[in-house]
């Protein structure tokens, strides 16, 4: 078995620690004897890469170079991008990769930026940011487990219809510090606005990720278990401290 | 007004007193609560002085440490927010302390590290004569959202200094930046291409790689690091500035120091630098810009370059375990990945302690451990004897290091700061700590305690 993975936009979006998300795939691949490739798309880069890939990752970016992302996303890419999430192709969007999935961003102001809309969701910039450690449960088709991450966003995010959230927040904002949700799922896209990054700490979220895209690819996958002693301290440690607050 | 002032100085100094006399420092709250009583004291206890200010990310103690140096050898007294106390509380309590109850300093001379954000209200109250910016990188974006929010505040500080003389990094594009639409007069300083690595590649993860004026993705003629160096954008045409000081040659880079040239406003000189690695070279080259256009000479720049000792944290050596140990404070990835490639260079076995906290001035978020180079220690092999991880973030770092590929019987978390002494203490090999900010204010008075060395705001 082997895993193709696009890290797409590694050049711009790769905000705090987002390439650890790749790390961790990459490693609980390898630490099971499948076979793992990752390549990068960055701006300018072959969409061919887009076609080819059962995992798309797309991490959080600073506003400065969203421009020049939304520009090359519109020369092609969104189309590419949408045909692959209708195609079942597993994607994790993070943040700012997250919100680009879905049908627009609208600034406090209210200018309005079309997204690539593959997400039937859409997100409003606030005026002040949610900034945090934050705790979430996920949706038992994601795993039913916690997940602790970092939110840092002053966009809020509202699913429409056909668009299931992650999971339900249990510390902290989540999409838009109103509803209780978390991030997003549809098809086989996770969204979410965890940060920190969301899987070294949430292995359990990893592997469902990871399962996800091997059923996919060669019908069921088991996958062996992992000694996931560390990753549960990390996770355990924050979600105690912040379930104490 | 002066009863206001006469007041919140006495305040200050009253309760500065008191906090050292219980042991707690009290490098900014004096200043906080002044600032309530005289919101305009900083500006009215500047008045007639000629103050230096150093900000940016990285490098600003260290900077300030020997431009103070320079002072002392002139024989010039001098102010100094030495126990890095940077934000407007801090500089207050500083300058208030040596301030008579008229509010009139009793020097003539500061040298004031101001944080990046406290910039955009400190600069306009202490009308410095020079500013020197660093650099900037990515750093606490939980707390300044991104790094051309930084670059603004500072930008918005210097509108209320055109007077001053801005000492500008040249290799950092954002820095290099601000001499565009300010009136200040400018001096750049940085590395020149024949001092660079040839074979230096800008990072993926670079916190610039795309033109601050027109966001084209810009060209390197070199890297020094990070994303230091002869950049230029293709599009728009913005590009690294000529170094009036500039550093031409790398003679020597040891554990303790450096050997370095430099061409200082055209003349060539020879420089010890006192501290190793090469963002100490850039702390170098910034320093003697910023003494110079403060009215030193450039010998006496050299000369304070060649003999200062820094502390706190900054590459800091105790006689600890059989070899000794060194603390290295590390904040952010840009600064972090200085510290594990100058590990890289060192030779031999050693032991290390990484010592990870989320307190407000450390960040509360820790992702950047992701972005670091972690995985340089990786590469040391069996040199790497021990690495014991510490702080209210220990179990995160632990599984950095483990998904950077270190084996897990090297890996060890030693929560508790007294046991971790002992540890260490009991290594045979060379010790290198790295801290960040508020590890390093609770873990070093352990140290001093057990190896020597003065109280925290004594330097």
């Amino acid at each position: 078995m082997e895993l193709n993975i696009c890290h797409l936009y590694p050049d711009v979006l790769n905000l705090y620690g987002d390439r650890g998300n790749i790390l961790c795939l990459r490693r609980r691949l390898e630490w099971r004897g499948i076979g793992v490739s990752v390549t990068e798309l960055p701006i300018g880069g072959e969409t061919a890469t887009l076609t080819g890939a059962d995992l798309i990752f797309i991490g959080g970016g600073q506003d400065f170079e969203q421009e020049a992302l939304l520009d090359d996303l519109h020369r092609g890419r969104d189309a590419a991008l949408r045909a692959a999430i209708e195609d079942g192709v597993t994607v994790l969007a993070i943040c700012g990769g997250y919100q680009m999935l879905g049908n627009y961003y609208e600034t406090h102001d209210g200018v309005r930026c079309d997204f690539i809309g593959a997400l039937n969701l859409h997100t409003v910039g606030g005026k002040d940011r949610m900034i945090g450690n934050y705790l979430f449960r996920c949706g038992a088709e994601s795993g039913g487990g916690t997940v602790v991450g970092f939110e840092n966003h002053s966009g809020r995010t509202y699913l429409g219809t056909g668009v299931q959230p992650l999971g339900t927040v249990l510390r902290g904002f989540g999409n838009n510090g109103e509803d209780g949700t978390e991030g997003a799922r549809f098809r086989n896209v996770f969204g979410t606005y965890s940060h920190g990054p969301l899987l070294p700490k949430n292995p359990v979220l990893c592997d469902v990720i990871l399962q996800t895209a091997l059923a996919r690819k060669y019908g069921a996958a088991e996958l062996s278990p992992l000694d996931d002693a560390a990753e549960a301290e990390a996770h355990d440690e924050m979600a105690a401290r912040l379930l104490a607050k | 007004m002066s009863i206001r002032v006469t007041g919140a100085v006495a305040l200050c100094k009253l309760l500065q007193a008191a906090a050292r006399l219980l042991h707690r420092g009290g490098t900014a709250s004096p200043g906080r609560v002044a600032l309530k009583l005289c919101p305009e004291l900083p500006g009215v206890l500047a008045r007639g002085m000629e103050i230096l200010v150093i900000t940016g990310t990285n490098g600003k103690t260290t900077s300030a440490h020997i431009a103070e140096q320079a002072f002392q050898n002139a024989g010039l007294d001098c102010v100094a927010n030495r126990s890095g106390a940077n934000l407007l509380s801090g500089i207050t309590t500083e300058l208030a302390h040596n301030a008579t109850l008229l509010g009139r300093c009793r020097k003539k001379y500061a040298v004031i590290e101001c944080d990046e954000a406290a910039a955009r209200t400190a600069l306009g109250y202490l009308r410095p004569k020079v500013v020197l910016v660093t650099n900037l990188f990515r750093d606490q974006l939980d707390r300044y959202g991104e790094v051309t929010h930084t670059l603004e505040n500072i930008r918005e500080g210097l509108k209320k200094a055109p007077e001053a003389v801005l000492c500008l990094n040249a290799d950092c594009s954002l820095t290099s930046s601000l001499a565009g639409d300010l009136p200040n007069r400018t001096v750049f300083y940085g590395v020149d291409r024949s001092a660079a690595d040839p074979d230096a590649r800008p990072p993926l993860l670079s916190d610039a790689s795309r033109c601050i004026r027109c966001k084209a993705e810009y060209h390197y003629d070199y890297v020094t690091y990070g994303h230091l160096g002869g950049f230029r954008c293709p599009h728009c045409g913005y590009a690294r500035r000529e170094a009036e000081v500039a550093v031409t040659k790398i003679d020597a880079l040891d554990m303790d120091s450096s050997e370095v040239e430099m061409r200082i406003y055209g003349a060539a000189r020879k420089l010890h630098v006192n501290l190793p690695a090469m963002y100490n070279i850039y702390n170098a080259a910034g320093a003697v810009a910023a003494i110079t256009q403060m009215g030193l000479s450039a010998a006496q720049a050299a000369e304070a370059i060649g003999t200062f000792h820094c502390g706190f944290g900054r590459m800091e050596r105790f006689a600890l375990g059989a070899a000794g140990a060194r603390v290295m404070l590390v904040k952010n990835p840009a600064g972090c990945d200085q510290v594990l490639e100058f590990l890289a260079a060192v030779s031999g076995p050693l032991e290390l302690a990484v010592l990870l906290n989320d307190h407000d001035a450390d960040g509360t978020d820790i992702s950047w451990i992701w972005d670091a180079d972690f995985e340089r220690l990786t590469a040391l092999g069996t040199r790497l004897r021990r690495v014991y991880v510490s702080g209210t973030r220990a179990a995160d770092l632990y599984l950095r290091l483990k998904y950077a590929g270190l084996p897990q019987d090297t890996l060890c978390i030693e929560r508790d700061y007294a046991a971790l002494t002992e540890r260490l203490a009991a290594a045979e090999v060379p010790v290198f700590v790295m801290p960040t900010y508020t590890a390093l204010m609770e873990f070093r008075p352990l140290l001093v305690h057990r190896c020597g060395g003065g109280e925290f705001w004594e330097g």
